[in-house]
């Protein structure tokens, strides 16, 4: 059973795998920088734990604007996703505006309240 | 000619005005001017002794009898008198304008006091001393009785059993001098004791613990009311407004054959030549005098460090130095007072700062702390109640304001990792649109290009 379960989950991870390498390099690009801004939120929640929360608007604008990003890339990736037939009328040069502009914003607003 | 007359007589007085105000100098706290109410005449020369000793130390005192009909301690609003001396137990009325509102007024006003009551105190004088917060003893006849520490007079052979040589004094020497007084004091009359209620009142001397308070001609048919060390032969008040008082339940004590005797304390074998009351006295007037123990702060000062106006507000977290200056009257001249348990308040509501002032010797106190993170309405408050010593309360209120929003520090370094996390996602989102394997170019146009294809 448990051999099973084991051989299972590493056929599972090899056709992820497989199926991944397959994917565009913009988009992986783009899996890169949202794993990195997940990365950094926890680095600073982390510090934060030690540290303690004394300039908390530092802090939350520091973790909001990795997630924030996260979230816009994630959305960038749906939507210039060949695969994503939801988007397909959408191009992607809107797609990517969109996501300038929604990161001008956040951004906007995230220097406004760091400190 | 007349109008002449007048108007150089006026310019006389105007240019006469500073050095007469000069004499009323408010400087010295000392009394000078003492009305002495006797029950008879014949106590001024029976108690000689006392009352030229105050003469000789620079009082003025004016002499009248308790029930003489032009009685008044204060006229046109302005006291005559700063201090009072009733030498009446007996008196059931004062004469005059004087009744017992008008000497608790007197009182009230900070002027100061001794009651001498007597075994034929009246109940005038009684009340006059519950009012102070002494109660003597209700029985008209008893007298203080005390089996062990009477004194064996040289004439009567075994000795008058309520003629108390008393030496448990308070320990003070603010209120008793320097000096040590050895001789016991020789005391006969009434017993007293305090009003649990009234934390002002002090005993100064204090009944031995075999003493009790009954008719010394009479058995005892129930136990006497007051006993023991709860008695007080001698006690001071001092008012809140620094106004002195001294009760006695012995006017005998100050009389000159008390002042002169011998004593010897029963079961002691020393004898002393001069017994303890004139030192004594002497001591306890100076006190209720206002010659001594008395203190006056002035130069409160406070500036933030390394400047040296006072501002009108502090900042919080602003370091300030604070001092104030102390003396204490010798009975002719302020000296620096000296001592290291002067402790200063920021206060609101409770106190936020207290710390111990250290002095220089020469009387400025002095201290530097930092303002609490807190803003409010705060007083500086130096709150000193010392055994003896006037009371001394001083508070000034000084505004504390929060920071300004430019104050504030601009980069807190423990916000350094947020700042470069965030710096970071702006860059990263600008990059992970350029650094691709197959462009180095920044067009975003050739990626979306290649993004279609």
């Amino acid at each position: 059973m448990a051999r099973t379960t084991s051989r299972d989950a590493q056929a599972l991870f090899q056709s992820l795998r497989s199926a991944y390498t397959a994917t565009p390099t913009s988009l992986k690009i783009i899996d890169l920088y949202v794993v990195f801004a997940v990365f950094t939120a926890i680095i600073q929640v982390v510090y934060m734990a030690i540290v303690g929360s004394f300039p908390f608007n530092s802090f939350l604008s520091g973790v909001l604007s990795c997630v924030g990003t996260a979230v816009l890339a994630v959305c960038l990736r749906i939507q210039v996703n060949k695969e994503n037939k939801e988007f397909k009328d959408l191009a992607p040069e809107r797609a990517f505006a969109d996501f300038v502009l929604c990161n001008l914003v956040l951004h906007l607003v995230i220097m406004n309240f760091l400190g | 000619m007349g109008r002449n007359n007048f108007s150089i007589l006026t310019i006389l007085s105007i240019t006469l005005l500073p050095i007469l105000s000069l004499s009323f100098s408010t400087d010295s706290p000392t009394d000078r001017r003492l009305l002495v109410l006797l029950d008879d005449l014949s106590l001024k020369s029976s108690h000689s002794i006392f009352f030229n000793s105050l003469k000789s130390r620079g009082f003025d005192l004016d002499f009248k009898l308790a029930d003489d009909p032009k009685l008044a301690l204060q006229r046109y609003g302005q006291y005559l008198y700063d201090g009072l001396i009733l030498f009446s137990p007996s008196i059931e009325r004062f004469g005059g304008a004087l009744d017992l509102a008008a000497v608790l007024d007197f009182v009230d006003s900070g002027h100061d006091l001794i009651i001498a009551a007597d075994s034929s105190s009246s109940d005038l004088i009684k009340s006059l001393a519950t009012e102070c917060g002494v109660d003597f003893d209700e029985d008209p006849s008893a007298l203080v009785i005390d089996h062990k520490s009477y004194a064996i007079a040289e004439t009567e052979g075994e000795g008058d059993h309520t003629l108390i040589a008393a030496d448990d004094f308070i320990e003070s020497d603010v209120l008793l001098g320097k000096k040590k007084i050895e001789a016991p004091v020789l005391f006969k009359g009434i017993a007293h004791s305090l009003n649990a209620a009234n934390t002002l009142v002090l005993k100064v001397l204090s009944a031995s613990p075999l003493a009790y308070s009954a008719n010394p001609s009479s058995k005892l048919s129930s136990p006497p009311s007051l006993t023991g060390s709860s008695i007080s032969l001698v006690s001071v008040v001092q008012a809140r407004n620094n106004a002195r008082i001294m009760i006695t339940g012995s006017l005998d004590m100050f009389s000159n054959r008390f002042f002169r005797s011998s004593v010897q304390k029963a079961g002691s074998p020393r004898k002393y030549d001069k017994s303890g009351n004139e030192q004594f006295v002497t001591e306890l007037s100076k006190w209720v005098f206002h010659v001594r123990g008395h203190l006056k702060a002035v130069n409160l000062r406070h500036n933030k460090a390394g400047e040296t106006d006072e501002p009108a507000m502090y900042r919080i977290k602003d370091d300030l130095d604070f001092s104030v200056e102390i003396y204490e009257w010798s009975g002719k001249s302020w000296e620096p007072y000296v001592a290291n348990d002067v402790q200063v308040q920021l206060y609101m509501m409770s106190p936020y700062v207290l710390k111990t002032l250290s002095n220089d010797k020469k009387g400025l106190y002095h201290t530097s702390f930092k303002v609490p993170d807190v803003y409010g309405v705060f007083q500086f408050k130096v709150e000193y109640h010392r055994l003896g010593y006037t009371s001394l309360s001083l508070s000034k209120q000084i505004p504390v304001r929060p920071f300004r929003h430019n104050e504030y520090e601009r980069f807190i370094t423990a916000a350094f990792p947020y700042y470069g996390a965030s710096f970071t996602m702006v860059v990263g989102a600008f990059l992970q649109q350029t650094a691709r394997p197959e462009s180095t170019g920044i067009e975003m146009s050739l990626f979306l290009r290649e993004e279609n294809c």
